[in-house]
């Protein structure tokens, strides 16, 4: 089962299309934990041909607007909260 | 009549029809949150919800519990019609005497306890208030609590939080404000944390004095005291010394973590729009929770006037206003803080004694740390209350040019502004506008009058149509 996960991009920044990086997300699995937030180290694309066996990540603007096409997210590690 | 917690108060607002108790399962991601803003926005009952899903039996959310005058006047122990000018009369008249809190050894909110580990945020409904929101928010209706023992004071606060993982929650925090004062003084200097404890779903006077920011740097438990007639019961922390109110549903004990930040927001807000976008935000780290059996959590959901901060918030700036302006010796008749205007906008009575009174008022303001942007003057020929009377004063007496005085690069205390720019809620830096709708008083002799039937007929003719209103073929008053 796939899961799906959402991201805010922040001012002045783009997500790094077909690329390893560190992203905050959120886990949007229904249940007492959605929306629990935390950082992980991922390869994320806007084509989801790239990465077929990823997990979707769904895309808001700093204010929290969804963006119609959600991308694909394959998650490499989970980083530990400060 | 005092509420020694909110269970009580809930009570009472069952008994004077303004609570709903809902029993039906609803769901703690948008349908609690979109059922408080439509009785938000219809002024309906305040919503008691008795089942979450994906929450165990006896876990409850109470929705905008001060969202209307009538649970204004509930809490202060007065007839729920009781007009608004009574209200705020008492609850000024009360504040006079501060009641230093009782501190107990047992209370409710020690009913439970989980301490390090075992701590998990997500133990509680919060809810996710608005579609878009940065994530869930534990934080809406509550206060955070923190110590500065040079100043024998305690400060409550009410300012966001949300949930960013199970031990930690996060916030705005910003430089204006007391918990950040007593933060960089005290702490950030010595390159410490701070201890703090967060106190969710405690009785309403206590909630009002959270929400507050009209007291300078007094203890708000003292006011909570004065206003409730009766001492505040506060209990020491399990793991730091700060005291919390005993009969508080929830409390979070944790630390305002030193140079950490997460990802906070947007959250809809009080001005009713989302504006500020998600950013690196203030951390606190959760060590322990303390709740009573069955806990109940308060919410606000924030947006469009009427929510609970605006019906308190509006009454404490015209309080502050009051004094603002005895201070500098303005005389006036009285300051009104219209709902409507999501507590950005007043109207301010004077006499006009002299000539300038309005830009006096607009200076004195300007100066003011306060989240009010817009002033009406008005002579005391105007009910600031009258909004008809107001806007009437406005759209006649305000010259375009002259009557309008722009003080530019104002402080602005709130990031939240929807027309400030990214640049300017950085620094928080805004603007104030005062309307001036009082006469030029060197117009002497030459002022219009102004056509009303109580103003431009003789008082025999006044009463004429008066006794023979109903002969006339109208319906009486």
């Amino acid at each position: 089962m796939k899961k799906e996960y959402d991201t805010f991009v922040l001012r002045n920044e783009e997500l790094p299309d077909g690329q390893e990086c560190q992203i905050a997300i959120r886990d949007l699995t229904p249940g007492k934990r959605k929306y629990e937030s935390f950082s992980v180290k991922a390869f994320i694309s806007s084509s989801a041909e790239q990465l077929p066996e990823g997990d979707r990540l769904w895309i808001r603007t700093d204010l929290g607007r969804l963006e119609k096409a959600p991308w694909k997210i394959k998650i490499i590690e989970r980083l530990e909260a400060q | 009549m005092t509420f020694d917690d909110n269970r009580q108060f809930i009570e009472a607002l069952e008994k004077s029809g303004d609570l709903v108790r809902i029993k039906k399962t609803v769901d703690w991601d948008l349908e609690v949150g979109a059922i408080v803003r439509r009785v938000s926005e219809m002024q309906k009952p305040a919503p008691f919800f008795e089942n979450i899903k994906d929450y165990p039996e006896g876990y409850r959310i109470f929705g905008e519990p001060l969202g209307t005058y009538r649970r204004l006047a509930v809490a202060l122990g007065l007839p729920p019609a009781t007009p608004y000018r009574e209200i705020r009369a008492e609850y000024e008249r009360r504040l006079a005497k501060p009641l230093k809190p009782l501190v107990v050894k047992d209370a409710p909110c020690k009913e439970n306890v989980v301490l390090g580990n075992d701590v998990d945020l997500f133990q509680f409904p919060a809810p996710m208030i608005h579609e878009g929101d940065g994530g869930r928010y534990l934080g809406t209706w509550h206060a955070i609590i923190c110590n500065d023992p040079d100043r024998d004071w305690t400060n409550w606060g009410m300012y966001r939080l949300m949930v960013a993982d199970r031990r930690h929650v996060t916030g705005l925090c910003e430089p204006y404000t007391h918990q950040y004062d007593i933060f960089k003084r005290l702490h950030a200097s010595k390159n410490q944390n701070m201890p703090v404890a967060i106190a969710i779903g405690m009785d309403p006077i206590c909630s009002i004095m959270s929400a507050s920011r009209s007291f300078g740097r007094k203890s708000e438990v003292d006011l909570a005291g004065a206003v409730r007639q009766k001492p505040v019961e506060l209990v020491k922390c399990e793991t730091n010394d700060l005291l919390v109110p005993a009969h508080a549903e929830i409390v979070l004990e944790g630390e305002m973590v030193l140079g950490a930040g997460r990802l906070e927001g947007p959250f809809g807000e009080y001005t009713g729009y989302r504006s500020d976008p998600r950013d690196m935000r203030t951390v606190y780290r959760i060590k322990a929770i303390t709740y009573r059996n069955n806990p109940i959590l308060t919410m606000s959901c924030m947006g469009i006037p009427v929510t609970s901060d605006t019906v308190v918030r509006s009454m404490d700036y015209e309080i502050l206003m009051k004094r603002v302006l005895k201070m500098n010796g303005i005389p006036f008749t009285d300051v009104h803080v219209p709902l409507e205007s999501a507590t950005m906008m007043a109207v301010v009575g004077v006499k006009p004694a002299y000539k300038g009174i309005a830009n006096q008022v607009g200076y004195a303001f300007a100066a003011a740390q306060m989240g009010l942007y817009k002033i009406i003057v008005v002579e005391d020929d105007v009910d600031v209350f009258n909004m008809s009377e107001v806007l009437h004063a406005l759209s006649s007496k305000c010259h375009p040019v002259r009557g309008i005085r722009v003080y530019d690069e104002a402080i602005d205390p709130s990031p939240l502004n929807p027309f400030l720019s990214q640049e300017e809620r950085k620094w928080h830096m805004g603007a104030k506008v005062i309307f001036d709708c009082t006469w030029p008083l060197d117009w002497e002799g030459k002022v219009p009058g102004r056509v009303s039937f109580q103003e431009m007929y003789p008082q025999e003719i006044k009463e004429r149509v008066m006794q023979n209103w109903i002969n006339y073929g109208f319906e009486g008053e």
